[in-house]
């Protein structure tokens, strides 16, 4: 175990992997597949850490038609195109403090995909260590990957399941800017597609912004100025079952990561459906 | 053009950006887009009274589509020397099929960001005009 994840006390620590690790492991293509995911999609065509693959939340992970996420026939494909097998260790990285790499890592874990790693401090850590950077796009040999079974139910929260957790008073935690979330913003002028008819938040939703779990450098914090942050100002407690939310479900995943593998929550769920289904619908209860 | 230059194209205008920075005496300040998505721009517009622009920039943050189409399209605009009533007229076509479909995937959205705001922008400062009697 890395002394520098190990001395942040983490419930999971072998879920994070530093800049040095995966630049020790570059070459190890046998075992480990870097995957970059970031939210401005040219990023990994300007330049990405060598052999690293490129898995787009938007044109890899999304049914095209359904919103939802893709099949386990196109999963399976996804993986066999990128060379990963079911017992490859996938490392993520990506743009802003991981977001989208956490994005990606929950969806892999939709369909059991387990043996998942981020890259503490993404892409901005590795680039600001001088790490070496590459446009070449590695190829792999196709791989073998059983169509796996999608199993949303322990990590991904649907409205229903929000329902049930609203009337049990369960723990929310809205993850979105405090503007969204005190219902000032709705949307962006221009964009109310994005948007929703009504702002506001989930009754009982504290509000921690997803990116308070990260340092200046991009590194998660520790697990006591996490549990500070989550326990002492929104009120988790261990053993908790918590339901995050955001606007679509990707800000509430690098959340949902750090509740899960680095505070030791094992009933963490995504509500994907997010502010974009909840704001929308009709006699949704709302509190701003 | 291939793909590996349309995307050095783009990657260049957000290197060097053109006509970025807050305009003085801009008589129409319009934001458009999501800082938390894409990108956000502001577009600075100053029109001469007779429907042509006089001056125009913009200021944003967001990836490299959105601001690098941004500021290819005012590159255009500014250098074509377009109407306003040009702008409004301009197919987001156009401008998608010059960065490529094949770059832009399902981000139109990103990719048509400045040019919608600038469209509002126009569309503000035609109705402020017509408001107080000129154009």
């Amino acid at each position: 175990m890395e002394q520098e994840i190990q001395q942040k006390g983490y419930a999971h620590p072998e879920a994070l992997v530093t800049t040095g690790w995966v630049a020790e492991h570059l070459n190890d293509t046998e075992n480990v597949r870097i995957v970059e995911s970031d939210e401005d999609v040219l990023l990994y065509d300007i330049s990405h850490v060598p052999n690293a693959v490129k898995v787009d939340w938007v044109e890899d992970l999304n049914d095209p038609l359904v919103r939802d996420y893709l099949d386990p026939e196109r999963f399976a494909s996804l993986m066999a195109d990128k060379g990963i097998t079911p017992d490859t260790t996938v490392v993520f990285y990506g743009d802003k403090n991981n977001w989208w790499a956490t994005y990606a890592l929950w969806v892999f874990r939709l369909f059991g995909h387990d043996n998942v790693r981020v890259m503490d401090g993404g892409r901005v850590k590795w680039e600001a260590e001088n790490r070496p950077m590459t446009q070449d796009v590695p190829s792999f040999a196709r791989a073998e990957y059983p169509v796996p079974t999608r199993d949303d139910a322990k990590i991904r929260a649907f409205k229903e399941d929000v329902d049930r957790h609203l009337q049990a008073r369960g723990p929310m935690v809205d993850v979105r800017s405090p503007g969204e979330y005190s219902g000032e913003l709705l949307h962006m002028p221009d964009y109310p597609q994005e948007g929703a008819m009504r702002g506001g938040h989930i009754p009982g939703a504290a509000n921690v912004p997803w990116a308070r779990a990260v340092r200046e450098d991009g590194t998660f914090k520790s697990a006591d100025e996490l549990r500070e942050i989550y326990e002492g100002e929104a009120g988790l407690g261990q053993g908790d079952d918590v339901i995050a939310y955001c606007r679509i479900g990707e800000r509430s995943s690098h959340t949902w990561f750090v509740l899960n593998y680095l505070l030791g929550y094992d009933n963490v769920r995504n509500y994907d459906g997010s502010w974009t289904e909840w704001g929308n619908l009709v006699r949704a209860p709302i509190e701003r | 053009m291939d793909r590996k230059d349309r995307v050095a194209r783009l990657v260049d205008h957000v290197g060097n950006p053109r006509h970025k920075g807050v305009l003085d005496g801009a008589q129409v300040v319009m934001p458009g887009g999501s800082p938390e998505c894409g990108g956000s721009v502001t577009v600075y517009l100053r029109g001469d009274g007779n429907g042509r622009i006089e001056g125009l920039s913009w200021t944003g943050q967001g990836d490299t589509i959105s601001m690098g189409a941004t500021s290819m399209i005012l590159e255009r605009v500014l250098g074509e020397d377009l109407t306003m009533d040009e702008v409004l007229a301009f197919d987001y076509d156009v401008l998608l099929q010059e960065i490529g479909h094949d770059i832009i995937g399902n981000r139109t959205r990103h990719a048509t960001l400045g040019l919608s705001t600038l469209k509002n922008a126009v569309r503000k400062y035609l109705r402020e005009r017509l408001r107080l009697g000129g154009v």
